[in-house]
C-alpha cells in the first residue's frame, strides 16, 4: 500500500510538472512604452480599449486582444479517493465534499467537508477511528490563464477540525526481554470517546477543467496539529481529515477530486492591447 | 520578458513546494520500530549483599535463574549463569505471578554446594499505552502483604539466601534496584 501510493504520487508529481510546462507562454509580446515626443492623444489612445479606428501615427499595427471575462461561482464536488478506496478497502469507508467559492481573480474560499471510518491494523494496535471533519480556508490560484482557460494551480491554506471517537480493538504488549515468550494480540475493545483535534493544513493544487463546468483536480497537503484532545492511556494515531499522525504532530494528505462549476456572474477584464511596430 | 520571467519562476516554486510535499510524504516512517531505548515493560532488578555485612554488594557464584515452566535457563549477556552482583528477572505479562528458581553454585563438581533456592512473586500489572510502535508496557506493582514466596524445593533450613528486602514495590523501570537479596 505505501508503495503503491508513492507511485501514485510520482506520477501525480509528474503530471503537475507537465501542466505547468505545457502551457507555457514563451512568445508574449511585450507592451511598449507610449512614445513620449507626441504628448496628446497616443497615450489615451492605448488605454481604451476597443479604439482600433484612433490609429498612431508612430503605431504602425495594433493587435487588440478580445476582452476576457471571468467567471465567478461556486465550485462543488467530491473527494473520488475516498469513495474509490471505500470499494476496495473493506476496513475504510470515507466521504469527503469539497467546495469553493471565487472571492476575487485570485483568491477563492475553499472548504473541505468529510466523514470518515478507518480501522488501522498496526503491528501493536489495531483501532477504529470514526468522526468528521471541517475544514475552512483559502486558496491562491498562481496561474496565469490564457484566453478563457480557467485552470488553476494554487497555493493554500486551511484550518480544520474534526470530533471523533477511537475504538482500541486489540493490543500487544511490548516486552523487550520476552524469556517467557509471551506475546499474545489482547482483545480490547474499549471506546474512547468525545475527541478533538484541530489543524492548520497548507494546500498545494490543481484543478483543470476537463469539459465546461466540470473540473478535475487533485491536492497534497501537509499538515500540523493545533489542538489535540488525546484519550487517557491511548493516542490519537489516526485522526478525520488529518490523516495518520507522526511524531512531531505532522501529518500529510492529498485527495483527487472531481467538482461541477456554478457560475454566477461574470467580471469583465480589462483587455490588454498588444501593440507591434 | 521580465513578466515571463517573474511568471516561470512562480510555476518553479509551486513545483517544487509540491516536491517537498512528496518527499515529506515518502519519508518520516522510522517510527513503525520500536526503538530500544523507549522506556517498555521493566524487568524486576535484584541486587546481592552480603548477610554480615549488609551494606556491602556481594557478588553470587554461578547462579543460573529458570523460570517456572521454562527448560532454558534466562540468559545473562548470552551466559547461562552468572556471578556479578546484580540481575534483571522478566516477570510473565500474562498472569499475576511469576516463580523463579535460583541455583547458586551451578555446575559446580561438588554437589553439596549447589544449592536450589524458589522465589514467586505476586503483582499487579498495569497496562500503559507507548507509542504506535511500541504499543503496551506492563508496569508491575508488587503485592503489599506477600509481595514475593521463599522456599526451597529439597529442606527449608538450606535456603542459600537468607533475607530478602523489598526495596520498592512499583515496578516502573529499571533504573532503581527493586529488590535486595541477602546472603
Amino acid at each position: 500500500m505505501k508503495h503503491t501510493l508513492k507511485s501514485f504520487f510520482s506520477s501525480l508529481l509528474f503530471f503537475s510538472i507537465a501542466i505547468t510546462t505545457a502551457q507555457e507562454t514563451t512568445t508574449k509580446g511585450e507592451i511598449p512604452k507610449a512614445p513620449k515626443a507626441n504628448t496628446a492623444a497616443p497615450a489615451v489612445s492605448i488605454q481604451k480599449p476597443l479604439s482600433t479606428a484612433i490609429i498612431n501615427d508612430t503605431v504602425k499595427k495594433a493587435t487588440v486582444v478580445p476582452p476576457k471575462t471571468d467567471r465567478y461561482g461556486v465550485r462543488v464536488g467530491l473527494d473520488l479517493y475516498k469513495i474509490t478506496r471505500g470499494l476496495y478497502d473493506r476496513d475504510y469507508k470515507g466521504l469527503e465534499l469539497v467546495g469553493d467559492y471565487r472571492l476575487t481573480k485570485k483568491y477563492f474560499l475553499a472548504a473541505e467537508l468529510g466523514n470518515e471510518n478507518k480501522t488501522t491494523d498496526d503491528d501493536r494496535v489495531n483501532f477504529t477511528t470514526k468522526g468528521s471533519y471541517l475544514k475552512v480556508g483559502f486558496d491562491y490560484n498562481g496561474y496565469e490563464n490564457w484566453l478563457d482557460m480557467e485552470n488553476i494551480i494554487s497555493i493554500g491554506l486551511r484550518y480544520g477540525f474534526s470530533t471523533f471517537n477511537q475504538q482500541l480493538n486489540s493490543y500487544r504488549i511490548y516486552n523487550a526481554n520476552p524469556y517467557f515468550q509471551e506475546t499474545p494480540t489482547i482483545a480490547s475493545g474499549r471506546k474512547f470517546e468525545g475527541l478533538s483535534a484541530s489543524w492548520i493544513e497548507v494546500v498545494a493544487g490543481i484543478k483543470a477543467k476537463v469539459f465546461d463546468n466540470v473540473f478535475m483536480g487533485f491536492s497534497l497537503r501537509l499538515n500540523r496539529l493545533v489542538t489535540n484532545k488525546e484519550p487517557d492511556n491511548f493516542s490519537n494515531l489516526y485522526i478525520p481529515g488529518f490523516n495518520r499522525t507522526y511524531d512531531g504532530n505532522f501529518g500529510v494528505g492529498f485527495n483527487y477530486t472531481v467538482t461541477y462549476f456554478v457560475p454566477i456572474f461574470k467580471k469583465k477584464v480589462a483587455p490588454k492591447v498588444v501593440i507591434k511596430k | 520578458m521580465f513578466a515571463i520571467k517573474y511568471k516561470n519562476m512562480q510555476m518553479k516554486k509551486i513545483v517544487v513546494f509540491i516536491m517537498l510535499l512528496a518527499c515529506a510524504f515518502s519519508s518520516c516512517e522510522k517510527d513503525d520500530i520500536c526503538d530500544a531505548n523507549t522506556p517498555t515493560t521493566p524487568r524486576l532488578i535484584i541486587e546481592f549483599y552480603d548477610f554480615d555485612n549488609p551494606s556491602v554488594l556481594k557478588n553470587v557464584s554461578n547462579l543460573r535463574v529458570i523460570g517456572q515452566g521454562m527448560t532454558e535457563p534466562l540468559l545473562f549477556g548470552g551466559a547461562p549463569t552468572t556471578s556479578g552482583s546484580k540481575i534483571a528477572l522478566p516477570l510473565r505479562t500474562v498472569g499475576t505471578t511469576t516463580t523463579f528458581s535460583l541455583t547458586l553454585n551451578s555446575g559446580n563438581s561438588n554437589p553439596a554446594l549447589i544449592d536450589e533456592d524458589i522465589i514467586r512473586f505476586d503483582y499487579s500489572t498495569q497496562e500503559l499505552f507507548v507509542s504506535r510502535a511500541c504499543g503496551y508496557k506492563s508496569n508491575f506493582t508488587l503485592d503489599p502483604t506477600t509481595p514475593f514466596t521463599h522456599t526451597d524445593p529439597i529442606a527449608a533450613n538450606q535456603r542459600w539466601i537468607r533475607f530478602i528486602s523489598v526495596e520498592k514495590n512499583s515496578i516502573t523501570n529499571e533504573n532503581e534496584t527493586h529488590l535486595k537479596i541477602f546472603f
